[in-house]
Formats: C-alpha cells, sequence, structure tokens
C-alpha cells in the first residue's frame, strides 16, 4: 500500500499533497522522490505544490521544499483562495508573510497572471511577477522585486520596505515612477520607447536603468 | 437566446447615450425585439434622444418599486414597433434602484426581448454597479483622449472585479485628420492601454448632434459616416464580421466649401 503513503489531489492553482496518518518521514520522502524521478506526468517543472502547514512538523516541510525545489517545483504552504480577488488575497499573504524574515520574503513570489489596470493596487511583502500590462494609474508595491511581462506604465515600488536589493524589470519599462527602496526617479518628460527589456536597480546611491536581454 | 447589454464609459459625455440609442434602433431595424433602459436615474437622457418624451407615462422606478408591471411603462418608439424605452424617473436618485432589482427585471423581460441595453451613468459609484449587475456584456465607449481612456480602464477593472468579463470597446468621435497629424490618440494606442476587443470607431460627425436635437437617432440618416458606423456596429453585435470603416479624409475641396458656408 505503499502508493496511498502520499495522495495527490489536482487543484486549480497545483497539487495539494496529504499524507497517511501515522505515516513515517523517512517513506514519505522516498515515496515522493519515487515519484519526481519516475518522471510522474503530475510534477511538471513549475507546478506548484502545497502541503497545508501543520500536516508535518515544520523542519521535515522544510526538507520537502529543498526537494521540490530541487526538481524545479513551487513550495508552498498554503492555499490560495480559489477566486483570486487581490486586495483580500494579499492581505492574508501578509499576515503569513509576517512571520518571514526579509531574505525570505524576497525568496517568495506572487504571480499575477493578468493585466492590472488604473486604480487597482498590489501590495505585498514578497516579489511579484506579472504576466501582463501594468497600466497607468495602477500600483504595485512589493517588499522584494517586481517583474512585469509586459508594459509597465504604473507607478513601481520595488523593495518598499527598506530593501535596496531589488530590482524592476519589465519588457517595457516606461512608468511615470520608479520607485526602489526609498530612492525616486521620475520618468524623463520624453518618454524613449526602448525595443528591449530593461532594469531599474540602485546603483552608487541612485536608480539606474540598463537594457537586459531576457533568456 | 435573449443577450443583457450594458454601455457604459466611465467618464461622461463620451457617447453611452447616443450609443444606446443608435444600437437600440439599429437592433430594431433588424426586426429584433429590444428594449432600452435607462438606468441614469436623475438625469435621464435616452428618451431625448429617442424622441419619446412626450409618450413617458411610468418609469423604472414604478416598476422596481412595484408600484406598475414593467410592460405598462415600456413606451413603444414611434417608427420602430419593436423598439421598446423603460424610461427612468427624473426626479428621483441612483440609490432608489438596486443590482438585483433590475436583474429580477431583466431576468423577467428576457422572455420577451431579443436584446436589452442598459444604458449606464457616469461614474463607478452606485449607480454603475446597480446598471454592471444585470448585464452579460459590457460595451466601454470611450473617446480617442487620454483621460476617457483611463476611466475606460478603470472600469474595465471594476467589470472584472465584479466577475464580468464579457467586454467589447467603441470607440467614438474619432477625428482621422488629427490622427494623422499625431495629435490624437489612434487605435494602437488605445488597443495598447485597453487590451480588449473593438467592435466599432465612429468618427466625429456633426450629423450626431443634428440627429440628438432631432429625437432621431444617426443610424436612421443614410448619409451620415458616424451612423454608417453604427450600423456595422449593430452587425458585429450580431457575429457578422464587417470590417472597419475607412474614413475618408476631408478633402481640399469640402474644407474649401465649409469655409463658404456652402456645405
Amino acid at each position: 500500500m505503499s502508493e496511498d503513503i502520499v495522495k495527490i489531489k489536482g487543484m486549480k492553482a497545483g497539487l495539494q499533497l496529504s499524507f497517511q496518518n501515522g505515516a513515517k518521514f523517512e517513506d514519505i520522502k522516498a515515496n515522493i522522490l519515487h515519484k519526481l524521478e519516475s518522471g510522474n506526468s503530475f510534477f511538471i517543472r513549475g507546478t506548484t505544490v502545497y502541503i497545508p502547514r501543520g500536516s508535518l512538523p515544520t523542519d521535515q516541510i522544510e526538507v520537502l521544499r529543498k526537494t521540490f525545489h530541487q526538481h524545479g517545483m513551487l513550495f508552498r504552504t498554503e492555499i490560495p483562495k480559489p477566486k483570486i480577488k487581490l486586495e483580500t488575497n494579499i492581505t492574508a499573504n501578509q499576515s503569513m508573510q509576517k512571520k518571514l524574515s526579509p531574505e525570505e520574503d524576497l525568496q517568495q513570489m506572487i504571480v499575477i497572471n493578468r493585466t492590472v489596470r488604473g486604480g487597482q493596487e498590489i501590495k505585498t511583502r514578497s516579489s511579484v511577477l506579472i504576466c501582463g500590462n501594468v497600466n497607468p494609474g495602477a500600483q504595485i508595491i512589493a517588499g522584494g522585486s517586481i517583474d512585469v511581462r509586459g508594459t509597465c506604465r504604473g507607478l513601481v515600488h520595488a523593495g518598499a520596505f527598506g530593501n535596496d536589493k531589488a530590482f524592476i524589470v519589465a519588457d517595457q519599462l516606461l512608468p511615470l515612477q520608479i520607485r526602489i527602496a526609498d530612492l525616486v526617479a521620475r520618468s524623463p518628460d520624453v518618454v524613449e520607447k526602448s525595443d528591449s527589456p530593461e532594469r531599474a536597480s540602485i546603483k552608487n546611491g541612485q536608480i539606474v536603468i540598463e537594457r537586459i536581454a531576457r533568456g | 437566446m435573449s443577450q443583457v447589454i450594458v454601455i457604459t464609459s466611465g467618464k461622461g459625455g463620451v457617447g453611452k447615450t447616443t450609443t444606446t440609442a443608435n444600437l437600440g434602433v439599429g437592433l430594431a431595424m433588424r426586426n429584433f425585439r429590444v428594449a432600452v433602459i435607462d438606468t441614469d436615474t436623475g438625469l435621464r437622457n435616452l428618451d431625448l434622444l429617442l424622441g419619446l418624451e412626450n409618450r413617458i407615462m411610468y418609469d423604472l422606478i414604478d416598476v422596481t418599486s412595484g408600484r406598475v408591471p414593467y410592460n405598462k411603462a415600456l413606451v413603444k418608439h414611434k417608427k420602430y414597433e419593436t423598439l421598446f424605452l423603460l424610461p427612468t424617473s427624473q426626479v428621483r436618485n441612483k440609490d432608489d434602484v438596486s443590482g438585483e432589482q433590475l436583474i429580477t427585471l431583466c431576468n423577467e423581460m428576457r422572455k420577451k426581448f431579443d436584446y436589452i441595453l442598459l444604458d449606464c451613468p457616469a461614474g463607478i459609484e452606485n449607480g454603475f454597479k446597480t446598471a454592471i449587475a444585470a448585464a452579460e456584456l459590457a460595451i466601454i465607449v470611450t473617446n480617442p483622449e487620454i483621460s476617457s481612456v483611463r476611466d475606460a480602464d478603470k472600469v474595465i477593472g471594476e467589470l472584472n472585479r465584479a466577475d464580468k468579463n464579457n467586454i467589447k470597446l467603441i470607440v467614438t468621435r474619432i477625428r482621422q485628420q488629427m490622427i494623422e497629424k499625431g495629435d490624437m490618440l489612434d487605435m494602437n494606442d488605445i488597443n495598447e492601454i485597453l487590451a480588449i476587443e473593438c467592435i466599432g470607431q465612429v468618427p466625429e460627425d456633426e450629423m450626431v448632434i443634428m440627429a440628438t436635437n432631432r429625437g432621431e437617432p444617426v443610424i436612421t440618416m443614410n448619409d451620415s459616416l458616424a451612423g454608417k458606423a453604427y450600423k456595422n456596429i449593430v452587425g458585429r453585435i450580431c457575429g457578422e464580421a464587417i470590417p472597419f470603416l475607412k474614413v475618408p479624409k476631408e478633402g481640399f475641396f469640402a474644407r474649401l466649401k465649409k469655409l463658404f458656408g456652402l456645405f
């Protein structure tokens, strides 16, 4: 019955794992490793795996987190609400992440899979990946870095809680203002368009924008 | 079968009511049974554009408060027999109708009508929320200028928040000449920001103002470019693939005639 030690439940947002009551951690780990290495079609790179917090002791969860990360998967201990209502969802994220240290905040990332429109705000202590545009009038405030796979015209603030290593990347970086940590840069009055992705970061105490090549 | 469409914009004065009146008449010209509902309580205009002000007996508030059945409040258009207007009250305000009441009303009306068009008030407050509650398709009207595009963007966000994801765009008051000079946003600029499907590009046309004042929507005037554009939009709503109008540049001769006031 070794198959039943780890149960996989498919969800809209990823895979949820649950474990047989009383199963040994070694068995669980071996079972997961076996599934990972057998090329099980469930575990595709980039899939998010959820193990509800509290189902295993924290140190064991951390071991599994590393295992999944090594296999190219995302790992979380919290299941997002099925309908992503941003405002509420992100406050939930924040309360969860208050316990984390700043370095861990940077490694956490939320993914926004749509265009952020004028008047909408995304506020998080972690980093943000936006697959869509950030329109004028929108605000992205992140404790970590911000990556926009699209055009960024809104207000973006990376490292909003003091992290000056944070950066902002966008396919087209045309915001009215860029803020990183406690620095502010205003867009030039005559905006020049660049056809390659750009990255803004702090160098020598000021915000610098440079072209980058994205793999 | 029947479809409830809300026409909205965020910013005022971009042509919501004009668009509602023209689409209503256009769909009725194709013999669909159409109801147009004015939800701009307190600032009603749709009746004027359709030339039906003097026939109003009851209004939306009378219907939603249960005083009369909706068919008593409907005003039949004088020319197009399948077009009905449900006007709203000019003395009450927008808090007197709720989204639930409008949903109940539209569900009842669906049995009798092919299309129900809701003319939405400007803004994103209660009146807007009431108007969009019942609709399954939202048509956003915008002008090619930056403030109305910004507001449209905000409205799309609000619609998404209310779980309305079927959103189409109509751009009105386009001036081809200004676009060519680079003084006006063109369709690419607008698409880049809004990124929703465009079903209409209506050129600026003086006949729209004439039509409004006369109470006969411009779609009934055969020699009007805006009217032609609205006819095409009606076709696209019915599922036809129609290419967008090529707006001819105002030629030298036409400008000369205008200069001398000849027309």
